[in-house]
């Protein structure tokens, strides 16, 4: 019998032992999804976006759904980064495999001090930094948006700690490549693409909007063309890795990241459909090298073919 | 409908609620919807309620028995009981029903006391369970807002008169249905100083306590900003919950 296929994948500097990672605000604090499965099968897992100080979120109703896709306000709801090192981590102590904290500051200054704090964690593997959040009303999305405070956000926290940081990008910007370059330059390590699209929802009867922050950032299989476009368009742009999300419910939406070039693959809105999904999909990953005689997860990464048809 | 599993009927308590989902490669409607269980069936079949309104339930609708569909429950606290010598008072407005159902149920098989039961619907049409209520001997005050069967109007229109003549009683109040419904009976039971249980509905995406849709205001004593109907309720006291701000 052949050997299974090798999944792993290195993400500048941090090696996984596949490329399936839990996407932020999907995947709780870590602890929550563990009697579903063995979070260590996982390539990597990326908790609940952490501010330095503890953010109640945004009133209800926070979500809803549209065609294919969710719609959410959460407001980044969380405990604030020093509780998340205190009580959440501990219990993640015997997790194999690198747990990603999801950052987000209101000032540069909150993502440095976050930086700093983290530097001294061993637990924690690297970090995500969230510029592009659209929900909270200062901050993240001003970040994301513009590349020379994308590139100072990106700067103070590579500055402050030696792990490897990883950027998250807003598809709410007219040219992604612009961001992606300024934070490259900067000193990222590897980019996500994508967060979420910004969007609305009306009720007609009340004719107000469907939630109480009356915009949201629209995820799900709704927006996983966008994605794969934004994920095409980084990765003929930037040399550091992409790690590819928007939409992925399964194993062959991974594949067409991957195809694209996207180093790794994050699962988001899928989590909350099916818990397992990020399981199913490296096992399906498995299952289709196997099935193509694929030794190696790297013999598909940027793959894709090109369409050699010209217009006329 | 219902659908049949021994151990997951056999681990249900009245309040609880599953998330279910027709098929997990359904990508319109995407997520689960959140469903209380409204009764277990001759010991392995666990019942759940539904009104057609939207797509999940018109696919629901045209699933025929023996089709597979996925569940992910029981989820949530469920419904503390009344202790042993308490009585029960139920509020209900429309599907709001079915968990209110599933603990007449539990109720029975612990105590024979009087159970009262106030209960709202928008038309006859839409009238359930009454007849396997008034087996179960609950005592029934049916409303409907058309008049179309029994007292015209809201279930909640006579409320001081009901909870005035069950005072000396001091029943506990169960409630669940549309949240104006719940705000008047959370306020008048607080005003007969009755212990009030409300079992509330939200958008959920997981039920799980992953994605924090679910949130509700609570009153100013906690220093929590936030419940979740999905991990914190979905019953709650209702003196915990900010009527106000729902």
């Amino acid at each position: 019998m052949a050997a299974s296929p090798d999944l792993s994948v290195d993400l500048g500097g941090l090696k996984l032992k596949n490329p399936v990672i839990t996407a932020s605000g999907t995947f709780g604090y870590g602890t929550e999804l563990t009697s579903f499965y063995d979070p260590s099968l996982l390539g990597a897992m990326i908790v609940k976006g952490l501010s330095l100080r503890p953010m109640p979120g945004n009133p209800p109703p926070r979500i809803v759904e549209t065609s294919c896709g969710l719609l959410n306000a959460i407001g980044l709801a969380n405990i604030g980064i020093e509780a998340f090192i205190q009580e959440k981590l501990p219990s993640l102590a015997a997790v194999r495999t690198p747990i990603i904290t999801n950052i987000y500051g209101h000032t540069i200054e909150e993502y440095a001090e976050m930086a700093k704090r983290i530097e001294n964690v061993d637990t924690i593997a690297a970090v995500e930094i969230n510029i592009s959040c659209p929900n909270v009303e200062q901050g993240g999305m001003a970040f994301g948006a513009d590349p020379d405070s994308a590139a100072m956000v990106t700067d103070r926290v590579v500055n402050n700690t030696t792990k490897p940081v990883i950027v998250k990008l807003t598809p709410n910007v007219t040219d992604i490549c612009t961001i992606a370059s300024a934070v490259e330059s900067a000193g990222a390590q590897a980019i996500s693409v994508t967060n979420t699209l910004l969007g609305m929802a009306v009720d007609v009867a009340t004719r107000r909007p469907k939630l109480a922050n009356t915009i949201g950032g629209l995820s799900g299989p709704a927006i996983k063309p966008i994605a794969l476009y934004l994920v095409h368009k980084a990765v003929t742009t930037v040399r550091i890795p992409v790690i590819g999300l928007g939409g992925i419910m399964d194993y062959q939406d991974a594949l067409e990241f991957l195809l694209v070039g996207a180093r790794a693959i994050q699962v988001g809105t899928a989590n909350f459909v099916n818990p397992k999904a990020p399981i199913e999909i490296i096992n399906g990953l498995t299952d289709f090298c196997e099935r193509e005689h694929i030794s190696n997860i790297n013999q598909i990464i940027g793959a894709l073919e090109t369409n050699n048809v010209s217009s006329k | 409908m219902g659908f049949r599993s021994e151990s997951l009927a056999s681990l249900t308590k009245p309040g609880q609620f599953f998330m279910i989902h027709l098929a997990r490669t359904t990508r319109d409607p995407l997520l689960r919807r959140p469903f209380s269980i409204h009764g277990i069936q001759d010991g392995n079949r666990l019942m759940i309620l539904y009104n057609v309104v939207g797509k999940g339930t018109s696919l629901l609708s045209t699933l025929r028995e023996g089709d597979p569909i996925s569940v992910l429950g029981p989820l949530g606290n469920g419904f503390t009981l009344p202790r042993p010598h308490e009585r029960a008072l139920l509020v209900a407005g429309g599907m709001g029903i079915a968990p209110l159902f599933f603990l007449t149920q539990a109720l029975r098989e612990v105590q024979r006391h009087r159970i009262k039961m106030i209960l709202g619907f928008p038309t006859s049409q839409e009238v359930v369970l009454t007849d396997q209520l008034r087996d179960l001997d609950v005592d029934l005050s049916l409303t409907t807002e058309d008049g179309s069967l029994g007292i015209k109007g809201l279930a909640t229109d006579h409320l001081d008169q009901h909870l005035a003549q069950e005072l000396t009683e001091s029943p506990v109040v169960y409630a669940c249905g549309p949240i104006p419904m719940l705000r008047k009976v959370a306020k008048k039971a607080g005003a007969f100083h009755l212990r009030c249980y409300v079992s509330l509905e939200s958008h959920m995406a997981c039920g799980l306590g992953i994605c924090q849709g679910c949130a509700v205001k609570p009153t100013k004593s906690t220093d929590k900003p936030y419940y979740y109907v999905c991990q914190d309720g979905p019953v709650f006291p209702a003196e915990m919950i900010d009527w106000e701000a729902l």
